[in-house]
């Protein structure tokens, strides 16, 4: 009976994430068929467009590492991709398993090419603070205008900056920040800020019109004054001097950020002034490093595929896999996914547990619900960019989101981070090691797997980090989320 | 200074040694970046020139054959130190070594004259599917170092019920190439398939073979065994130069014992790979070697990991030079055969008392 209403994507996802059959049995087959159809559209962006192309790019990329295939985001835009952290009633197609689907078509893309995926996924993250942070002042226009463009296939793209060049580590974890050496400051001036400074290693920063960028406003008090802007491509003082050229993941731009007294103005700050730490980044990194682990997930499940591809062609009459230590080895290597799917999943769905209902409750819904003219009003718009206003929209979320539940969401998805990160590491470099010298196309897809898979073991906090936040919040107790509380007093300070 | 391995070697090694450390600096590493982006290029053709005058082609040969006459550790010590700077070039090297040893074992002068004259470098293949039948060599070698136009190629071939090697030079009749569009590491000269159709070899050799064979093999593997141990010092060089001047969570990041854990794992590892390749080369057994390519092999990677991972997001990053110790490391790990099927062979080796 289950069989006869699922599709055969249905019953693989079913297969490889038994959780998600118990939920279908439990009632939440609407939610599921969402998330089925999401990775069929995955599986389809794959087979038509990412992985024909991945190979030809990914060597394209070293010869010009400023170009960048525009192609990919059009592509994503067919399939709604750039929306997937965007609400329902926003236009998106977020919905009760926003960080699930999340964390599932990351790990699908990146069985295809990581490098595309991530020009795509890097988008969502610098969507997110925008949701998290309760800006309901922008919501209407920024988040509404990449809907917008995505409908007509034209992408208008984000993306998050937190990196510097001197300070990687330490902007994302509040006892480092406190004694980061920063580059970027902020000065309050009458009516916003303006920003002098560097950011680094920014992925889609050079496509990205809007960005979501952390700075302190005073370097001397970084943890305390540290606060998140929405930043335009196109004020003046701002730009993109320089692309990298990345080992791997390379259709994605990782760009160095230049703010020349960038004026940004009061409307723009999202949250709080100084509450870029707690709301800000380690809200989304609680958020986000379980999707990384999906990636990595993705890309050694990608190595995967083409390992088994090639130990079933025979060579000289013989086939590898007719070898026990070749059989012995795919099992260890669906061993270490299996393994890095209930981490990363247990974070997604405990992610869902928490902003679903801070989503979607009677008194968003209800906000939401009014026409978007009205919200739009310069007097709504200045309500909601006021104290009281942001501290209305953040006494709702405030209400559903918990700082033990952040804490935890935090704990789990660094977690999934570190450990799928060094397994999907491991089950690359072992494939390469059993393949030897082979003239194979499928060698070359595990090398490029290789070189990938190095990159989830660095970004989104290094590995070492996200084992101190595991040891910080599991063990010691050191670490923990405050969202900020609304009305509070002093908290604009 | 820190990096060096603290076990000592005889003044006829250290002076090699220092020598070959100085034409790595001078010569290669100002150029291992623009070596990689262009193959076969003249940057390239000058380093190997200096090579040659410093006596690291034909370093094996005996003088008598016209060549340097070393031993092998000394052309170890060699690979290691320029394996530091660029290990695609200390691979060039060694395949074309390696590629002439056989002749040592055929006392043919002529040879080596005929084959170190020319411009090319030699190499050698050593995997793949090849047969040597009434003359010919049949079928394809994946994985060929140094391919250009009138380069020779030494071929493991099987032969009846054994197996032997054949010189076959590129670009005669049923000798065609297909260049390797995109290689993982080593990118400092043509990286090929070789397809032999019915190919006429130059040099077949004779019933001495199984020993010039085995003679390759060792200097295959205690080569690449070096050229993995000058990656790991590398590695541990540019990050342990690194922490000592990025300061992260309050502190320059040497001062992190997470930070001093990786780099003493890799001052363990030059240690052990030094000591694995000097106790190889006293060994005329195979065996040895393939230990030690394996040991140093994998160190060579794991380094390269911790030393891009030291770096962080800069050790990801083409411009600051720790990717490629990454990327060259690991066909020190994949190459001349897969890690475990040498493992088995290892066992059946220590079976059968070879």
């Amino acid at each position: 009976m289950l069989g006869q209403e699922l599709s055969e994507t249905g019953k693989r996802l079913f297969r490889d994430f038994p959780i998600l059959r118990m939920l279908w049995e439990s009632g939440r087959k609407k939610g599921l068929r969402e998330t089925i159809a999401l990775i069929e559209k995955a599986e389809e962006f794959n087979r038509t467009f990412a992985v024909p192309r991945a190979l030809e790019l990914d060597m394209r990329m070293e010869r010009e590492p400023e170009y960048f295939d525009w192609d990919i985001m059009r592509e994503a835009c067919k399939y709604r991709f750039l929306s997937i952290f965007i609400p329902k009633q926003l236009g998106g197609i977020a919905g009760e398993f926003m960080v699930t689907n999340t964390s599932l078509l990351m790990d699908e893309l990146c069985s295809g090419c990581s490098g595309i995926a991530l020009a795509v996924g890097a988008h969502s993250l610098g969507v997110a603070p925008v949701i998290t942070s309760g800006a309901m002042a922008h919501w209407d226009t920024v988040l509404k205008e990449i809907v917008e463009g995505e409908l007509k296939r034209q992408p208008v793209t984000m993306a998050y900056a937190i990196t510097e060049p001197s300070a990687g580590t330490d902007v994302e974890e509040p006892e480092y920040l406190e004694r980061a050496k920063l580059s970027l400051e902020a000065k309050k001036v009458k009516g916003g800020y303006v920003l002098n400074g560097r950011k680094c290693f920014i992925s889609d920063g050079s496509e990205a019109k809007y960005f979501t960028v952390c700075a302190a406003l005073d370097r001397n008090r970084p943890l305390q004054t540290w606060t998140t802007f929405l930043v335009e491509r196109d004020m003046e003082g701002f730009s993109t001097p320089r692309v990298e050229l990345k080992m791997g993941q390379r259709a994605s731009h990782a760009a160095e950020l230049l703010f020349e007294d960038v004026f940004v103005p009061d409307s723009h700050v999202l949250g709080y002034e100084g509450d870029g730490m707690g709301n800000g980044i380690l809200m989304i990194m609680a958020a986000s490093r379980g999707p990384v682990g999906s990636i990595a997930t993705g890309i050694a499940r990608g190595a995967l595929q083409h390992f088994l591809s090639w130990a079933k062609t025979k060579r000289n009459g013989k086939r590898p896999i007719d070898e026990d230590r070749i059989r012995m080895n795919l099992a260890d290597m669906w061993g270490m996914i299996q393994e890095n799917r209930g981490l990363y999943m247990s974070n997604a769905m405990l992610g869902d547990a928490i902003f679903g209902k801070a989503l979607d409750n009677p008194v968003m819904n209800l906000t939401l619900s009014l026409p978007s003219s009205l919200r739009t009003m310069p007097l709504m718009r200045n309500f909601l960019n006021s104290y009281y206003g942001k501290a209305m929209i953040n006494a709702v979320l405030r209400f559903y989101i918990k700082d033990e539940d952040m804490t935890q969401l935090l704990e789990t998805a660094s977690l999934a981070k570190f450990s799928c990160a060094d397994n999907a590491m491991e089950l690359c470099s072992r494939a390469l090691s059993i393949m030897g010298p082979e003239d194979s196309e499928e060698r070359r897809w595990v090398e490029k797997c290789y070189r990938d898979a190095k990159l989830t073991q660095i970004y989104e906090g290094t590995n070492q980090l996200n084992r101190m936040v595991v040891n910080n919040i599991r063990f010691e107790e050191t670490l923990r989320v405050e969202v900020p509380r609304p009305f509070k007093k002093g908290v604009m300070a | 200074m820190i990096g060096v391995p603290w076990a000592k070697e005889s003044k006829q090694y250290a002076v090699l040694r220092s020598n070959a450390l100085n034409f790595a600096a001078s010569e290669l590493a100002p150029m291992a970046d623009d070596l990689e982006n262009t193959v076969d290029s003249p940057l390239f053709w000058k380093a190997v020139e200096k090579a040659g005058e410093m006596g690291m082609l034909a370093a094996l040969v005996p003088e008598q054959l016209g060549g340097e006459g070393v031993d092998l550790y000394s052309l170890c010590v060699a690979l290691e130190e320029s394996a530091v700077e660029c290990a695609g070039f200390a691979a060039a090297l060694l395949f074309h070594n390696a590629a002439l040893v056989p002749l040592v074992y055929s006392d043919r002068k002529d040879l080596v004259e005929e084959f170190t004259g020319g411009k090319p470098l030699c190499t050698v293949a050593t995997a793949g599917e090849l047969a040597l039948e009434e003359g010919r060599v049949r079928g394809s070698a994946p994985f060929v170092f140094n391919v250009l136009e009138g380069t020779v190629a030494l071929l493991f071939a099987a032969a009846g019920d054994g197996r032997t090697a054949a010189y076959v030079k590129m670009g005669t009749e049923g000798v065609e190439t297909r260049v390797d569009p995109y290689p993982l590491g080593w990118r400092v000269s043509n990286f090929a398939t070789l397809e032999m159709k019915d190919a006429r070899p130059v040099f077949v050799l004779d019933k001495s073979g199984k020993e010039a064979l085995a003679a390759t093999e060792r200097t295959l593997y205690l080569g690449l065994a070096a050229i993995a141990n000058g990656i790991v010092r590398k590695a541990f060089q540019k990050a342990y130069d690194y922490a000592r001047q990025r300061y992260q969570a309050g502190k320059i990041i040497i001062e992190h014992q997470a930070m001093r854990l990786m780099l003493a794992r890799m001052l363990c590892a030059m240690e052990e790979g030094r000591a694995v390749i000097r106790r190889a080369c006293g060994s005329e057994e195979l065996g040895p070697a393939i230990i030690a390519w394996r040991r140093a092999g994998a160190n060579a990677c794991q380094a390269a990991m911790d030393g891009v991972q030291i770096h962080g997001g800069y050790g990801y990053m083409r411009d600051y030079g720790m990717e490629r110790l990454m990327r060259d490391a690991k066909y020190c790990q994949m190459f001349p055969r897969p890690e475990e099927e040498q493992l088995l062979r290892l066992l059946d080796m220590a079976e059968s008392g070879s």
